[in-house]
């Protein structure tokens, strides 16, 4: 079936269907004549699939006043029941979209102010954050919509579950028919569940500026949830707790649940993770990425609701296209439309729908590339049915064909999944043609004699209407087809019996075989002839299952370099190397280092052999342990500042490690293992910092170093005070160092009192509780009181003499040690303070003149530190520098004569001790974890080149096997390129923007509004350091 | 107006503090004014191999004589660098030293002029020899810098300049030896910060390159009519894109993708333009017409990351090794300001990933004086070229042998010390906190 037909048919279907509106009177005044036209219907003879993987053949369904009344095989028809002759027709009940916005009115865009808004408006006890709606009922807002609903009934679909989907928490979605109706006779389920994203959506308030303070935002707000049932009602320390309406709607969350619509496979593994904590049970709208990480995806034990918008091919077919190409995005072209096959083999559950298609007509056509590609039947129709049901609270009512279900169907013409089209789509027992069921169907052959010569007609109605005829040795195609109902006309160039010309024709089917043409010859006589009618012969076997092929590979992450696995741990034995040890024991020549179960279990000379261990010959090879970069900001999704308010320590990295990034592998391959993924630099007091070891082709928890205690960054200087953010930023606090120092104060003292009036709480009796509010849990003081219980540690961003003596003053004024400056560039001015106060440094090797704050750095910093008793480190803060901080450490050599071993402790055991995992890893040392580089040469130098990269007794990283990756990329990229080409126009199909955007490379600076940006709206983007 | 007045005092007064510390505190070397003899070091001619235990001896700025042994002029110093080793001085391309100081503080950055096509600005107009950043560079074996404006389209005039002078003119080398353009982009990319769609850049793409095309017909145009003795109004662009066209300049094209490498090829070779390719990190695509044509290459990325994601990690490291496989005539530039201190070391790297060692130090010596035109004086230890010569205890490319004991520009003895070398030395006489 064509779309144009369809949908003209369908601008036709009102006038032919019963006026049947059963509870129109219920509530609502008639004026003037009563409707009272029977809806009593019987379709007899058709094949019923009552629920996924249930069909009966020649069943009769009867319906009355919207309800179903039976389903049977070979059923009875009440008297006085309108019967349909359901002959050749397959009857599947009326699908349902789980995820749209239909009905309720969307939010517009405001105009974006140029000022920063740090708090929003206040009403009707609403939160304090705009992007959080979650007392909004949505059905309060749902009106009946025909002209919209025009899109899900052309696929079938009868009923949905909608809200308005803007912002992190959106309110309750509700579930309704499509039936064109008042919203009262069409709301199946009011309140149906919580929605929500990680996108703020139209909220213009500057909290939150990224993904993890999204994160933040959804955990705070649960958290305050649960607080709130508690305390409303009873006396806080300062007051009656306010009523507010936000928390009070997700008072019963953990049965609601929450819908929640997620950017990739890893913002999945993410919320689900947030949801989890509070119980709160989640469905997400999936990206289509999930079979990239099924395994991680399938253990949520979530149900999806997963879109069928497959992306179009990446353009290759200029010679050079390819360069803007990359190979995950070609990859996924070939896998995306396998996800749902996928995830139906994997035994997750989940609903289809038509979100996110640019054009809905594509619904089907992609629902049966996903056949091909895997899913099956019954997988789809439940997915189409039942599953959405349940999704959206109304599988009492619709998803099956039962007595007593609503009369929701779909009556297709043939088996829907295979070749079968929609014929009609009843909604609460109101038929909706998309063909009119008196449609004939011209395509095929009609033959017969004509004025002594044999006639065929053939005729063909896909894409369109077209034919030819053949008269004896004439032939002529058919011009000016025009199909009605039951009549085809057309017109043709023939010589018949002397009358040469246009002829004009007009064709009727008479019964299964036969057919009449009626030919009005160019003089305008009429003759009638009786045809022989063949139809054409249609493919039963059209959506047949195969075994979906694949010229990609599919790899973790599944981007080029990805792995096939984690590899695997192996013992070895590195033999005659020279080993650096970074412990006392200093480089050691011609010795040995045995790994055993992912730890260094000796080093010496000549050490026997083992079985079951590898020899690895390091003769003329340097080993060092695996470089640690103590400020990093690789793999970080959507935001490296939660650069919005001073105070950001609730925000946690952790949330938002990006698996994905090539930089991980790029920096295995510079000797890097261990990072320490910061917060940037935009707030005085940032966000919470993750340690990870570069562990590539992990997820991003599996990345994690669990050993590692907390940290946290802090930032002090040009960049908290927003002096290189433009003119528009001025107004937050603080513009001056001195601020600074009072906002950190401020939050350490707030934290003070939090933590008393939570101890005063504790001790309060039973009764007294029973009056008394709970102290609110607050995330962000929780981490400062953390940082005062020297449980978390923190690592400032700063440069000046005066801030790094006032960032010591504050701490010791609040009882902790500050643990690691981190930049630091004049550390060299206030050495023996910080050795004095028991404060590490962390620097660039040389960088200067960037900024005025840095004006006086100068790359004598880690010698003058180091010989004044700091324990010093050098970092990267930069994809490129953390490839290579094995001769950014020597510039210490270069440029202050530092000792080669104490440069290279700079880098291993230095910020292990900074980040205080120096037990585990930094240092060549027995029962350490065997973190290690094999280099071909001096590993200072700048003709050193990393060859092996291992990490716990797993080799990430080895140079000759890059070099055949570097070649498998390039097949693979061509390889996939062809089939692109191959499929031609078909690989153009799609949808133009599906793809992951690329991350950009983050800086301590990278200071803007990703959701603002995601929506092309309006950034504030500033790079440097 | 109050407001306005304040806002204006602030910065009148944040410039002042500014200008105040850009004056950097060391003497320019005074003219040569005696023979020296380097004696007994391990002389890297660049042109004739490496030459150990060898003396060099130089006057009145030129290097008079190379070879073992050689006889001491009555007047002259004997300097004897036993095991160290000697060079000439480094030549940076494509830099903003001089014209940028404080990369965050507007009122110190002089190398983007306003417009997308302005060749008429030069950069050793706006050249501050007494930037505090220049004698940092210095330390590490930099003796002469390609300076370079860097906005718009067509950006302006480069000048090559000695990293030792009282002022501009005194360190001026090279005035307006070439006009640099930032070539169209041609590619298209899919990511956040663009909003464009891919048929959206390309039209951009196609529209900005037509704009560049019509510069050059303009440009052109002037020329002719100029050179046809005709009597028109002077347009101070396009008489600085006349150098272009009778060949007195070169043209420099800043680009990196392997589409804008041949457009830029196609259009200068319709012009029969003196073309140099800067940034080239596609160069290694196209290296074959490259080493055929005999283009330029001043190779932008000896550290580069990757450009796209399929790149091998190694890339742009190993792009140098790969492009002297394939016979181009390359130089390594490392752009930026106080960064370009790295250039030594960038060639260092790129011998890690396959480059022949001696082709390195080319690629940051004789190289950039061929490009730049200036090799009959400079970029190799020769006798008769100009006495411009680093001595180093170790290897200039490799931070665990670089340590510099003399600078010589022009026989000139330049100072060694910078703000990091006298930051250091005070600092180191800070005393502890207990005393």
């Amino acid at each position: 079936m064509n779309a144009k037909h369809q949908l003209s048919a369908l601008a036709l279907a009102v006038t032919s269907v019963f006026a049947t509106s059963v509870n129109a009177d219920q509530t609502t005044r008639v004026n003037g004549m009563r409707d009272n036209t029977p809806s009593l219907v019987a379709i007899q003879n058709a094949t019923i699939t009552t629920e996924p993987g249930q069909s009966i053949v020649n069943a009769t369904l009867v319906i009355n006043n919207g309800k179903i009344v039976s389903v049977a095989k070979n059923g009875k028809v009440p008297a006085g029941a309108k019967v349909i002759d359901g002959t050749g027709y397959h009857i599947y009940p009326g699908f349902i979209d789980a995820y749209t916005d239909y009905g309720v009115e969307q939010a517009a865009q405001p105009d974006w102010s140029e000022t920063p808004i740090y708090n929003n408006h206040r009403e009707g006890g609403n939160a304090a954050n705009d992007a959080i709606h979650a007392q909004q009922h949505w059905y309060t807002a749902f009106e009946n919509t025909p002209d919209a609903a025009k899109k899900w009934i052309a696929s079938g679909f009868t009923s949905v579950q909608t809200a308005r989907l803007d912002g992190i928490l959106q309110g309750y979605g509700t579930a309704v028919s499509l039936a064109d109706k008042i919203a009262n006779e069409t709301i199946y389920q009011p309140t149906t569940r919580q929605f929500g994203s990680f996108d703020k959506g139209t909220s213009q308030q500057q909290y939150p500026t990224s993904l993890m303070g999204s994160i933040a935002l959804v955990r705070q707000t649960l958290s305050d949830a649960q607080w709130y049932e508690n305390a409303y009602g009873k006396e806080a320390y300062n007051g009656s707790v306010e009523f507010n309406a936000a928390l009070d709607a997700l008072k019963n969350i953990e049965q609601t649940g929450i819908v929640f619509k997620v950017e990739d496979e890893k913002s999945l593994l993410r919320a689900d993770k947030v949801f989890d904590q509070f119980d709160v049970p989640a469905i997400y709208l999936a990206s289509g990425y999930e079979y990239a990480r099924l395994e991680q995806v399938k253990a949520t034990d979530a149900e999806l609701i997963v879109p069928v918008n497959f992306p179009a091919a990446p353009d290759v077919s200029g010679v050079d296209a390819y360069l803007d190409v990359d190979l995950a995005k070609l990859r996924h072209w070939e896998r995306a439309p396998a996800n749902p096959g996928m995830l139906a083999n994997a035994g997750v559950d989940f609903a289809l729908t038509l979100y996110g298609l640019d054009k809905a007509d594509q619904f089907w056509p992609n629902v049966k590339k996903a056949m091909e590609n895997g899913l099956t039947e019954r997988q789809a129709l439940a997915a189409l049915t039942t599953i959405p049901a349940k999704i959206a609270g109304i599988e009492d009512k619709a998803g099956k064909l039962q007595q007593g279900y609503m009369a929701d169907f779909v009556m297709a013409k043939g088996d829907l999944f295979k070749d079968g089209v929609i014929q009609s789509v009843w909604t609460q027992g109101q038929e909706i043609d998309l063909i009119p069921r008196e449609q004939v169907d011209f395509a095929g052959e009609y033959t017969t004699d004509w004025s002594g010569n044999s006639l065929t007609l053939s005729v063909t109605a896909q894409p369109s209407f077209s034919g030819d005829v053949t008269l004896g040795d004439q032939s002529s195609k058919l011009r000016h087809l025009d199909s009605g109902i039951d009549q085809l006309s057309f017109v043709a160039d023939l010589d018949v019996a002397g009358e040469s010309g246009t002829w004009r024709f007009k064709l009727m089917q008479t019964a299964q075989n036969a057919a009449e043409l009626v030919a009005v010859a160019p003089s305008g006589s009429e003759q009638r002839l009786a045809l022989n009618y063949q139809a054409t012969n249609k493919d039963e076997q059209a959506a047949e299952q195969a075994e979906p092929t694949f010229v990609s590979e599919l790899t973790f992450p599944n981007v080029a370099y990805g792995q096939k696995g984690l590899p695997a741990r192996e013992d070895v034995l590195i033999k005659n190397a020279t080993v650096w040890t970074a412990t006392d024991q200093g480089i050691l020549e011609n010795t040995d280092v045995l790994v055993r179960d992912g730890n260094f279990a000796a080093i010496g000379k000549n050490l026997s052999t083992p079985s079951g261990v590898r020899e690895i010959d390091g003769t003329g090879m340097h080993l060092t342990p695996g470089i640690i970069d103590e400020h990093s900001h690789i793999a970080i999704d959507q935001g490296v500042n939660e650069g919005s308010e001073a105070v950001t320590s609730e925000v946690r990295i952790g949330d938002v490690i990006n698996s994905d990034d090539i930089h991980i592998y790029r920096s295995l391959a510079g000797g890097t293992t261990m990072a320490q993924l910061l917060h940037g630099s935009a707030n005085p007091i940032g966000g919470q910092a993750q340690v990870i070891k570069l562990r590539w082709g992990a997820t991003g928890d599996v990345m994690k170093f669990d050993a590692a205690p907390a940290s946290i960054k802090f930032a002090l200087g040009e960049n908290v005070k927003q002096s290189n953010w433009g003119d528009d930023m001025t107004i937050r606090y603080p513009q001056t160092r001195m601020g600074v120092e009072t906002i950190i104060r401020d939050g350490f003292q707030a934290a003070l009192e939090y933590q008393e009036r939570k101890r005063e709480y504790d001790r309060l009796s039973a009764a007294e509780k029973r009056k008394a509010a709970p102290p609110r849990p607050d995330y962000r003081l929780d981490a400062l009181i953390e940082i005062m219980n020297s449980e978390r540690f923190v690592h400032a961003h700063s440069y000046v003499a005066s801030e790094i003596l006032m960032l010591m003053q504050v701490a010791e004024d609040f009882g902790f040690t500050l643990d690691t400056f981190t930049h630091i560039l004049e550390g060299y001015k206030v050495a023996d303070e910080m050795a004095a106060h028991g404060a590490s440094g962390s620097t660039f090797a040389d960088w200067w003149a960037y900024k005025f704050e840095v004006y006086d750095a100068i790359p004598q910093n880690a010698c003058l530190m180091h010989d004044r008793g700091v324990l010093t480190s050098i970092n990267s803060d930069s994809e490129d520098l953390q490839r290579r901080l094995n001769t950014e450490a020597a510039k210490s050599v270069r440029y202050c004569g530092m000792e080669p071993h104490e440069a290279l402790k700079m880098i291993t055991i230095n910020p292990a001790k900074q980040l205080k995992v120096d037990q585990y890893v930094g240092s060549i040392e027995k029962g350490k974890d065997a973190d290690f580089v094999l280099w071909n040469h001096y590993p200072l130098s700048s003709y050193a080149q990393a060859q092996q990269t291992w990490i716990n007794g797993r080799k990430f990283f080895d140079r000759e096997l890059d070099k055949q990756r570097q070649a498998q990329v390039k097949q693979e990229k061509q390889a996939l390129i062809q089939k692109v080409l191959a499929a031609g126009d078909a690989a153009k199909q799609g949808e133009q923007d599906a793809y992951k955007k690329e991350q950009p490379e983050w800086h301590c600076e990278t200071q803007h509004d990703f959701w603002l940006d995601h929506f092309a709206a309006k950034s504030h983007s500033h790079g440097g350091h | 107006m109050k407001l306005l007045n304040k806002a204006l005092t602030a910065a009148l007064l944040s410039a002042c503090a500014v200008t105040q510390s850009v004056a950097h505190d060391e003497v320019p070397g005074k003219k040569q004014a005696q023979p020296i003899v380097l004696q007994n070091g391990t002389l890297h001619t660049v042109t004739k191999g490496v030459l150990s235990q060898t003396d060099l001896l130089f006057a009145d700025g030129k290097i008079v004589a190379i070879g073992q042994d050689l006889a001491v002029p009555a007047d002259a110093q004997a300097i004897d660098i036993s095991g160290q080793h000697v060079y000439p001085g480094v030549i940076a391309m494509d830099t903003t030293l001089g014209l940028n100081e404080i990369e965050a503080v507007r009122a110190t950055r002089d190398a983007d002029e306003v417009g997308d096509v302005t060749p008429e600005v030069a950069g050793h107009i706006a050249f501050n020899a007494d930037s505090e950043v220049i004698p940092t560079v210095r330390y590490n074996g930099v003796a002469y810098a390609q300076v370079v404006p860097e906005g718009g389209m067509v950006s302006g005039q480069s000048s090559l300049m000695q990293l030792d002078g009282w002022n501009w003119q005194d360190a001026l080398v090279t005035a307006e030896e070439g006009v640099h353009i930032n070539w169209p982009r041609t590619y298209v990319v899919d990511t956040w910060w663009e909003r464009r769609s891919a048929e959206e850049q390309r039209k951009a793409n196609a529209e900005a390159l037509q704009k560049l095309k019509q510069v050059f017909a303009d440009a052109k145009a002037y020329y002719d009519a100029k050179r046809a003795g005709r009597d028109i109004p002077e347009d101070q662009r396009w008489e600085a894109m006349m150098g272009l066209f009778d060949d007195s300049k070169r043209l420099y094209v800043h680009a990196q993708d392997k589409r804008q490498l041949e457009q830029a090829i196609e259009v200068s070779q319709s012009y029969g333009f003196d073309l140099v390719l800067v940034g080239a990190y596609d160069a290694w695509r196209i290296a074959d017409k490259l080493a055929e044509l005999q283009i330029p290459v001043v190779f932008g990325s000896p550290f580069g990351l990757p450009m796209r994601e399929d790149d091998g990690y190694d890339q742009a490291f190993s792009t140098p090794a790969r492009l002297a496989e394939a016979g181009v005539n390359f130089a390594i530039a490392y752009p930026g300001y106080w960064d370009v201190r790295n250039l030594p070391f960038a060639a260092g790297n790129a011998v890690a990933y396959g480059l022949d060692a001696q082709q390195a130090l080319k690629a940051i010596t004789l190289k950039p004086a061929e490009f730049m035109g200036v090799a009959d004086k400079l970029g190799s230890l020769e006798e008769g070229k100009q006495a411009s010569i680093v001595v180093s205890k170790g290897d200039l490319l490799d931070p665990m042998g670089q340590s510099l004991t003399h600078m010589f520009i022009n026989g000139r003895a330049v100072s060694l010390e910078s703000r990091h070398t006298e930051l250091y030395n005070k600092y180191q006489q800070k005393p502890a906190r207990s005393e």
